[in-house]
This record gives structure tokens, C-alpha cells and sequence, in this order.
């Protein structure tokens, strides 16, 4: 049986191990198919070496390479701590800013006795207790005083609450008659326009 | 004998075993020497400016060829979606005066030339082997070690390669050397 051209390959590379190698050989050895098939792939890696970038075509390229990194590298001054690039990634750049929120956000609600020496005091009393703090929600409504009231919502709403109200204008004198009947037509007048509204 | 790749002594001594195979890899994979040489220096900076510790010079050696293969690859693939900087990519090989006479010398630069053209033309896995094979001339063990693949895997892609390149090749006047 003839040989694969994979074996004659790593044959001719001379990776083939023995005891393959040796029997490869004997097989070369009388086998003319095989044997004119090894000279074909001889020949093809031949001719593909034979196209490789010559030393004289390297040589000037290495040495101009080489200077280069003498020039820059090599023969460079190191550069000072505050001219040194610092190159810092993404993720450490996170880190950093991280750290700083941290610190800050420790400086203001962290410490409430320190924070005095950092931050001015701006004079508004800082001690919470349940005197100065309120439900927004059961906050009470402004107190309304007697002021915010018109003269008519004020006798309606003692009318309502079924007092009766003697009201006198200074320094008119009432024009005297019977008296039980009119304050009651009085009334009545002071009344009705609250009524109406 | 470690080698630190920021020491000027030891870079110098890597240096000057290394380069001609990475000129060579970088050379056979872009066909263009002087991206080959911009890529050559770019790796050997990389090299430099990592400031690393192989065990050997050959580890180094493995290291330095496995990136010059990478960046030679990558700059391939840049090129080819520019489709202007692919002809004159082709073109530079073939600029090459003939600066000796001789029938000689002319068949052994068009066989050279054909060769070169094939190559080229070889799907990556296949170039890269033939490359590191031919060119950068390591051995299967080494292959594998830059490839990280195993020594079967490159057995088989270096018989498939030289398929590839001998029908590629069939209808070219070979001149053997």
C-alpha cells in the first residue's frame, strides 16, 4: 500500500518518528510512484522557500529599526514623575471617582460633629426633635385671625351657631322706638346679605 | 538565561536572533516591506514597553512572531476593505527592477514572484502555517506553541496547505534553485 501524501509531508519535513520513518524508507526504497511523489513535494517546498525575503533585503531594515528604538527608547531620558504619562483605564478611573463620592458623601452625612470644621455654619438650628419637625401631610392650616374675616361671614356664622348680635355704629344714636321689633329687622338685614352669598 | 524585554543588553540579543524571522512572517503575510518593517517595529515596542521576563530567548522568540503574525493579519484585513490600497498592496512586489541579465535570473524572479502571488492568495490558516513553516522556519513543536494549537492539528494543515499551493501552482513554470 503507498503512502498518503500527509505522511511523505511530515516525512520530508523530518518530523516523522520511527518506527514510521524507517519504514517509510524502506517503502521509498523500492515504491517509484511514491518516490516520484516525495520529489514533486521536495520540489514544491523548494520553490516556496525559494521565495523568502532575502538577508540582504532584511539587513538594511534591521538596522534602521534598531536605531529607531536607540533613538527613542533606548538612549531616551526617563521622563520626570510630573512629565510621565499615567495612563489610567476605564474601570480604574470608575474606582477613582467612586472613591471620591465615598469620601465626600462620608464628609457630609457622615460626620455631623467634624463637619463643622469643613462647612461655614450658616446659622439655622440643626437640632431635629419633634418641636421643629412636622408632617407635611398633618400640617396644620395658617391660623386665620378675626381680620380675615368680612363683618357678614362673622354674624352668619354666629347666627349659626344661634347667638344673637347687638351691633352699633359710633356716634349715631339710634333713633328711639319700640325696641323688640327692630332688632329684629335689623338682624334680619345684617343677616341676609350673608345668606345671599 | 531570562530574558527582561526592557533590558537594553538582553532586548539587543533578542533582537538580533528575532528580527530577520519576523521581517520574514510579517514580509510573507502583508507582501509589502514597509508595512512589513512598520509592523517589525511595532511589535518590537510592544515588546519593550510590556517589560516582561521570558524563561529563553526562543520563548520571547514565540511571543514576538506570534504578534507580528497577528498585527501582519489584522493590517491584511484592514487593507482589504480598502479596495484602492489592495492593488497597490499586489502591485508592490511585482515593482521590482531586474537589475541583472539573464534568462536565469528572470525565471527565477517570475517563479519567485508566482510563488509569492500564491501564497498570498492562501486562506489565513493555511498561510500562517506555511509562513511560520517555510519562512519563519520553525518546526511542528514550535508551530504549535505560537499557534497554541496541537502538533496533529499542524501536521494536517501543512499538508493542506502545500495541496492548496501546488494546484495553485500547477500551471506555473516552476524553477526549481
Amino acid at each position: 500500500m503507498c503512502l498518503d501524501d500527509q505522511i511523505l509531508n511530515t516525512y520530508l519535513d523530518g518530523e516523522l518518528s520511527e518506527p514510521w520513518k524507517t519504514q517509510v524508507e524502506e517503502h521509498l526504497s523500492y515504491c517509484v510512484a511514491c518516490k516520484e511523489r516525495l520529489n514533486r513535494l521536495k520540489n514544491l517546498k523548494k520553490m516556496v522557500c525559494s521565495a523568502q525575503l532575502t538577508d540582504d533585503e532584511i539587513a538594511p531594515r534591521q538596522e534602521k529599526v534598531l536605531s529607531f528604538m536607540e533613538k527613542n527608547y533606548f538612549n531616551k531620558k526617563k521622563p520626570s514623575l510630573i512629565h510621565k504619562k499615567i495612563k489610567v483605564s476605564f474601570g480604574g478611573m470608575l474606582g477613582v471617582a467612586a472613591a471620591f463620592t465615598l469620601i465626600f458623601a462620608t464628609v457630609i452625612w457622615g460626620g455631623q460633629g467634624d463637619s463643622q470644621e469643613f462647612i461655614p455654619n450658616t446659622g439655622i438650628n440643626t437640632d431635629i426633635n419633634e418641636n421643629n419637625v412636622s408632617m407635611v401631610s398633618v400640617r396644620e392650616p395658617q391660623i386665620q385671625t378675626l381680620d380675615d374675616y368680612t363683618l357678614e361671614e362673622i354674624l352668619t356664622n354666629l347666627d349659626d351657631r344661634g347667638y344673637t348680635v347687638d351691633l352699633h355704629i359710633k356716634g349715631v344714636q339710634p333713633v328711639e322706638f319700640d325696641s323688640t321689633e327692630d332688632l329684629s329687622e335689623d338682624e334680619a338685614d345684617l343677616s341676609e346679605p350673608s345668606s345671599g352669598n | 538565561m531570562e530574558i527582561r524585554s526592557s533590558n537594553e543588553a538582553e532586548f539587543k540579543r533578542v533582537y538580533e536572533e528575532v528580527f530577520p524571522v519576523i521581517m520574514r512572517v510579517a514580509y510573507h503575510v502583508t507582501y509589502n516591506k514597509d508595512v512589513a518593517e512598520d509592523i517589525c517595529q511595532d511589535a518590537f515596542i510592544r515588546f519593550y514597553d510590556k517589560d516582561m521576563v521570558f524563561d529563553t530567548v526562543d520563548d520571547a522568540k514565540y511571543w514576538l512572531i506570534r504578534v507580528t503574525k497577528n498585527l501582519a493579519i489584522n493590517q491584511v484585513k484592514r487593507k482589504s476593505r480598502e479596495r484602492n490600497s489592495i492593488e497597490k498592496l499586489k502591485k508592490l512586489p511585482h515593482a521590482k527592477s531586474y537589475d541583472k541579465d539573464g534568462a536565469s535570473e528572470l525565471l527565477k524572479e517570475e517563479s519567485t514572484q508566482a510563488v509569492r502571488k500564491a501564497v498570498e492568495q492562501l486562506p489565513e490558516i493555511y498561510k500562517t502555517i506555511i509562513v511560520l513553516k517555510e519562512y519563519a522556519g520553525l518546526n511542528y513543536k514550535q508551530i504549535s506553541q505560537v499557534l497554541r494549537i496541537s502538533e496533529s492539528n499542524v501536521k494536517v494543515r501543512v499538508h493542506r496547505a502545500r495541496k492548496e499551493l501546488e494546484s495553485m501552482l500547477s500551471g506555473e513554470e516552476i524553477h526549481v534553485p
